[in-house]
């Protein structure tokens, strides 16, 4: 059984704080969102997970992409890049950076529900024949992909994990286990190539996509249940998890 | 009611050459102890890249050895992957051939298309076409064994008139399985005439409940090849030991150490959004032990529902249980990530072959050769 070697101190210095646990169901209409899998060397598999988190085999990196037409705080697009993992037996996905495209949001993203975000320019084009997504940060472009070939798929093709997102919470340094359900209207796989992709604005200079997998497109409402669990980042999911 | 052990060839990390070489020939020594004790089958995984989980990659080697050191035990091939960027099937039918003559006619073969996005993309299949390529599969082996010229335009491959050499010793040909993983795929067995290789265990009643199903369609069958295989076999695991908590605390991490395993496996559904692979595949989820029902007489002993670990008399009403839900057969894994020791696993194969066997199978049915739906002729059955 193989886990995370990353540093917790390290990881928590860019841990945002959650001050208290939401109460109730956050939800988003509207979404069209658009996740990617990509695998990564087996350098990072380790490296880029705290103790508590095991990584797959073989390592790989899960992109969300989520265009928000209508939430509580207005329209927004978000987007997520979790390293692929399991908590104890279940399938998830370790948040390592996050960006969104409205600081209000953003900040909502950060102390409601843990993810380490910040804000972005996010370019998101999606039509009839595809997909092209770009991410601008302080001027330097993070990411950029481009998918082409929309094929239609069934409504339950696409698998989606929750996340662990690392946060300072009312319980101490916590994985935050985030269960986002996506209920999709429309579903499409693409053929995706990602051109640009800078490690350190993702989180950790080690991530390293080199090997695409599969992209998908969907129509959906996203919604965020309260969090009922959290789990110790350096101990696993079998003794570490804690009940809200 | 069959006894049958079965290997993932799970490896402890680190991957040292000894500890692979441990892992083999600590199961050899198991097959060759099973078919001393009476025990019917040995099936032997394919997995590929599945570090720990499984180090079982050619099968038919392995199974080569076991048919060389032993004489009654019926060696499970299974299950083959049937997808043709891992296996040709020209292939898999020229192996399980040689493999039949080699135990004289002593070989099942299972069938499967695999479920994690680790083989499959390792080998860059697209998940998309296993279920097509597992028909074409077991609708060409028969044929490829029992004719004389055989050509094929099919999807997945295609072949000119050739005489597929050699042909097996069984006739008209080995018995086939297919692995069921997924609620449903025991009615694509049934209505092919297919085996059923429960590779997870599901609750009494639902298992129950997919025998029954299972019986009902394969009676309406329309076989891929000359012979119906209607057994229903079912996976569990074996530790076996007089004093139940000794079974315990020895048998419950070993069931809970492969879940895990089973579990961090990188499934296809997750990494690729496909219609073909609709549940996560996951073996280890099933295969919790269960929390017997208050009135079960095992809950004083801290025994799980279901499970082949306890002691004699446990194993026995778990094993009748089984039966009673109509389960012809019960696939035991002895070990995982070799936790326990080999010889306390060979202690558990004895005590288990000593005190519970007996209570399904006379020492007669224990001597004669294993059932099978088909015929060995006699060439095969003396000694050369």
């Amino acid at each position: 059984m193989i886990v995370g070697t990353a540093n917790i101190e390290k990881l928590a210095e860019s841990a945002p704080t959650i001050d208290h646990y939401l109460k109730d169901t956050v939800e988003f209409e509207g979404v069209t969102c658009f996740q990617m899998t990509v695998e990564m060397r087996k350098g990072a598999r380790e490296a880029v997970l705290p103790p508590g988190l095991h990584p797959t085999i073989p390592a790989a990196i899960s992109f969300q992409v989520w265009e928000v037409e209508n939430s509580i705080w207005g329209p927004f697009t978000a987007a997520i890049c979790r390293i692929t993992c399991r908590s104890g037996v279940r399938a998830r996905g370790f948040t390592s950076a996050a960006y969104v495209s409205v600081e209000e949001v953003s900040k909502e993203f950060a102390g409601s529900f843990g993810f380490p975000s910040e804000v972005a320019d996010i370019r998101f084009r999606h039509s009839y024949d595809g997909v092209d997504i770009q991410l601008i940060r302080s001027g330097k472009e993070i990411l950029s992909v481009s998918s082409l070939d929309p094929e239609p798929m069934g409504l339950n093709d696409v698998q989606y994990t929750g996340n662990m997102n690392l946060a300072h919470t009312p319980n101490g340094l916590r994985l935050v286990q985030l269960e986002v359900n996506h209920a999709a209207t429309r579903v499409e796989r693409l053929t995706s190539r990602l051109i640009s992709f800078d490690p350190l604005a993702w989180g950790n200079e080690l991530l390293d996509p080199y090997h695409m997998v599969s992209s998908s497109i969907a129509s959906e409402t996203i919604s965020i249940p309260p969090v009922r669990f959290v789990c110790k980042p350096d101990e696993l999911a079998f003794t570490g998890t804690e009940s809200i | 009611m069959k006894f049958g052990i079965f290997f993932e060839l799970s490896t402890p990390r680190p991957f040292t050459r000894e500890a692979e070489w441990r892992v083999y020939h600590n199961a050899l020594a198991q097959c060759r102890l099973a078919d001393e004790l009476g025990f019917d089958h040995v099936w032997v995984v394919e997995h590929h890249f599945l570090e720990g989980y499984s180090h079982s990659s050619s099968p038919e080697a392995f199974l080569a050895a076991v048919a060389a050191q032993t004489k009654r035990i019926r060696l499970g091939h299974g299950a083959v992957v049937c997808v043709p960027e891992i296996n040709h099937p020209i292939r898999v039918a020229e192996r399980a051939a040689a493999l039949d003559i080699l135990s004289n006619g002593r070989l099942e073969l299972g069938t499967a298309r695999s479920s994690t996005w680790t083989e499959l993309g390792g080998f860059e299949v697209n998940p998309d076409d296993t279920k097509k390529t597992w028909e074409e599969f077991v609708r060409v082996l028969p044929q490829m064994w029992m004719k004389d010229e055989f050509e094929w335009q099919g999807k997945s491959f295609s072949m000119p008139a050739r005489n597929v050499l050699p042909k097996p010793c069984q006739e008209p040909h080995p018995p086939m399985w297919v692995t069921v993983t997924s609620p449903g795929t025991e009615l694509d067995a049934a209505d092919r005439g297919l085996g059923c290789l429960g590779v997870s265990a599901a609750g009494y009643e639902e298992q129950e409940r997919r025998t029954k199903e299972y019986h009902r369609r394969i009676k309406l069958c329309d076989p891929v090849g000359e012979v119906i295989n209607d057994q229903v076999h079912t996976m569990n695991f074996l530790y076996c030991h007089e004093d139940y908590r000794q079974a315990r605390d020895i048998g419950i991490p070993m069931v809970t150490s492969f879940n895990i395993a089973n579990a961090h496996l990188y499934w296809t559904r997750e990494a690729y959004p496909t219609n073909a692979y609709q549940t996560l595949g996951n073996a280890g989820i099933g295969m919790k032990p269960k929390k017997p029902a208050s009135d079960d007489p095992s809950v004083a002993k801290g025994l799980p529902e279901g499970v082949g670990v306890g002691d004699p008399e446990h194993l026995a009403q778990t094993i009748k249980r089984w039966e009673s839900v109509g389960v012809t057969g019960i696939n035991f894994l002895l070990n995982a990530m070799e936790m326990i020791p080999p010889e306390q696993v060979m202690e558990s194969m004895r005590l288990f072959a000593r005190e519970v066997m007996p209570q399904f199978q006379s020492a007669e049915e224990r001597e004669a050769p294993v059932y099978s739906p088909t015929t060995i002729p006699d060439f095969a059955q003396g000694e050369i």
